[in-house]
């Protein structure tokens, strides 16, 4: 059932993706003989034919995720927006520091062990790809390598 | 021949390079760290660090020396999971628990590791020599393509890609599909024309390859290990004092030679990759072996060797069609290809002559490597067995961690981490409903590429569909598309019909 929900929603952009296709994509003259149109329109029915065959014949019958999974998921999905929220504020070492405390806390480990977890890996990371390789990361409050 | 040896002869004059020894050994070895980590594969550690290699700056062949040793490190360092926890480190060592975890549990885990070091290394050089000697040939003869042909090839690559990779041929399909939509958006290189850009501006250069990847090999990875998250430590057999003897190589030679050739021939063709490779060599083995067969899965030497000469030998023989045609052989490999595009290297036919340094210095690298791996594996191999302890609930934040510095080191943007987040969830979801991510990649990659050449064919035959099947390389390519197609049907149908002949009925 759930794999027909899917391949309905895919087919549903899948049916926008070609409606533009067909109607709204148009060069001003013709340079080749399909122009900018032709390749999206063949992708779209193509598209439309397998996701149609897709429906006629699913396969998977539910996710089979437990409840406590989703609520895991759901977690670690806010923890990494929050942490992409955090990460040019608080700066890479802070922000990091947070991220990987509550993450390794979420999947089982001791808050202590989470907490030294956490604040080795901001730093390390930090003097290792800011310092010694010299990538481009937010310092966010902390004075700056 | 004389000129395969002064080309190879350029290439390591870049492989040696100091520099370039260094990014060998470092791709190597984190290569076999990762492939030794249970759950995280090749193509999942070469995503990752790819942001991270870009954003080093290194020239184009020193960034894919890198990449590509990584790679094929990984597929080394996938049977030490294998062997040590019965849990193949990726798709391709499936086949190596079979044999492998047998002999670690009676006692013989330094015995099966330092066998497969030598089966591993054999098969990767074996099918390094097969590609210096084949890939200039091949690339001369793939500079005689026409677009039309070039056509030809995609359909190929695409139809053997849905019949051999996943379940359901038709979910491979739309996998390939939704790449090759993701890659029309953006301003069409022909007219200037933009394309579903909804006015966004950040969408006018199209959807940056490094977040696709990114989002679909790192982030959907994350919410997999955190889904299927196992509390505790994972027991591990340790490794013992046992080394491999004469009598085991004398007993397993040919097994690895041939091996090694099956494994680099699937390999080259396109969309598979290691873990069909292993199979059927594994498969090949066990008829090879007759009636002696009764050890096979309870810790054969021939049962352990094969399969990862094969899948060593098969990771070579990806790059051929990379390297050669511009067309990658797998998941892993179209992320290399999307490599060399960012560092504005147009790969295909000519790549061998106008970036020989590229071509050659990659080759070369990987006789390094190889050996270089070797000498890594055979000593080092408790050191890599202790990692394997290391609970997974560290591992996984740091594979955000890692996504984070990769895309923000380049884009400096933070709405892109959010994109890398969304695509992530989306991959999940993806691999959730048996959607096999690696042709999604593929499509992607390709999408421009196929576009191009149906375009540029449609405009010197002035719209004239016919063109497409006009020369005997693109019938011959087709041909291959429909085999590549029906016979593994056909053989899968016949060993159905076959099984239920011989139930009682």
């Amino acid at each position: 059932m759930i794999d027909r929900i899917f391949a309905g929603t895919l087919l549903l952009i899948t049916l926008a993706y070609g409606f533009i296709a067909f109607t709204l994509i148009k060069a001003p003259f013709q340079y080749d003989p399909i122009g900018p149109e032709g390749w999206p329109q063949i992708l779209a029915i193509v598209a439309v034919i397998c996701l149609i065959m897709l429906m006629i014949r699913p396969d998977v019958d539910s996710l089979d995720t437990s409840r406590p999974t989703w609520i895991k998921l759901a977690c670690a999905s806010a923890m990494l927006f929050a942490y992409a929220e955090l990460y040019e504020p608080l700066g890479f070492i802070i922000a990091t520091a947070l991220f990987a405390t509550l993450m390794a806390r979420l999947l089982g480990a001791a808050w202590g062990r989470s907490a030294a977890f956490g604040i080795t890996i901001g730093v390390a990371g930090y003097l290792v790809c800011a310092g010694l390789m010299g990538l481009n990361l937010p310092a966010g409050p902390l004075p700056k390598i | 021949m004389q000129e395969v040896f002064a080309s190879l002869g350029t290439g390591f004059g870049v492989a040696l390079a100091p520099f370039n020894i260094m990014l060998v050994l470092i791709g190597c070895f984190a290569g076999t760290l990762i492939g030794a980590l249970p759950g995280i594969g090749p193509i999942n550690g070469v995503a990752i660090l790819l942001p991270i290699a870009y954003g080093l700056g290194l020239p184009p062949e020193s960034a894919l020396i890198l990449l590509a040793g990584i790679y094929y490190g990984a597929e080394y360092g996938g049977r030490i999971s294998s062997i040590l926890l019965n849990v193949p480190g990726d798709a391709g060592a499936v086949m190596t628990t079979l044999d492998g975890n047998p002999m670690a549990k009676r006692g013989e885990a330094g015995r099966a590791l330092s066998l497969s070091a030598i089966a591993s290394f054999v098969g990767g050089t074996f099918a390094v020599i097969l590609m210096s000697m084949f890939g200039p040939a091949l690339a001369r003869f793939a500079v005689t393509f026409s677009p039309s042909d070039y056509v030809a090839l995609m359909v190929f690559a695409f139809a053997s890609l849905a019949s051999l990779v996943g379940k359901n041929p038709w979910k491979t399909l739309m996998g390939a599909l939704i790449g090759l939509m993701l890659a029309t958006m953006g301003i069409d290189g022909n007219t200037g024309v933009p394309r579903f850009t909804f006015g966004v501006p950040d969408l006018l250069a199209g959807i940056d390859f490094l977040i696709v990847v990114i989002g679909l090999f790192g982030m959907a990875e994350l919410f997999h290990l955190v889904e299927q998250q196992v509390t505790g430590k994972l027991q591990t057999l340790p490794v013992d004092s046992s080394f491999v003897r004469m009598a085991d190589l004398a007993r397993t030679k040919w097994t690895i030679l041939r091996a090694s050739i099956i494994g680099f021939f699937i390999g080259i063709l396109p969309g598979t990759g290691a873990s069909v490779a292993s199979a059927v060599a594994y498969g090949a083995e066990k008829r090879a072996a007759g009636a002696d067969t009764s050890e096979f899965g309870k810790g054969d030497v021939r049962g352990l060797a094969a399969p990862e000469a094969a899948n060593n030998a098969a990771a070579s023989g990806a790059m051929v069609p990379m390297l050669t045609l511009g067309i990658p052989g797998s998941g892993t490999t179209a992320i290399l290809l999307g490599a060399l595009m960012l560092f504005n290297v147009q790969p295909g036919p000519l790549l061998f002559t106008q970036h020989p340094e590229i071509a050659w210095g990659l080759i070369a690298s990987m006789y390094v490597g190889n050996v270089a791996l070797l000498i890594i594996n055979l000593p080092l191999v408790g050191l890599f067995a202790r990692m394997l302890t290391i609970p997974q609930h560290y591992l996984t934040p740091l594979i955000a961690i890692l996504a984070f510095i990769g895309v923000y080191s380049i884009v400096g943007n933070p709405f892109d981490l959010f994109l890398i987040i969304l695509l992530g969830m989306f991959g999940w979801l993806l691999r959730k409903m048996e959607f096999p991510l690696a042709p999604v990649i593929l499509g992607f990659v390709l999408g421009g590429l196929f576009e191009d050449n149906l375009r540029r064919a449609l405009s010197i035959s002035a719209g004239d569909w016919g063109i497409l099947v006009e020369s005997w390389k693109s019938l011959a390519l087709y041909g291959l598309a429909v085999l590549a197609v029906v016979l593994p049907a056909t053989l899968s149908y016949l060993n159905k019909r076959r099984a239920r002949d011989r139930a009682p009925t």
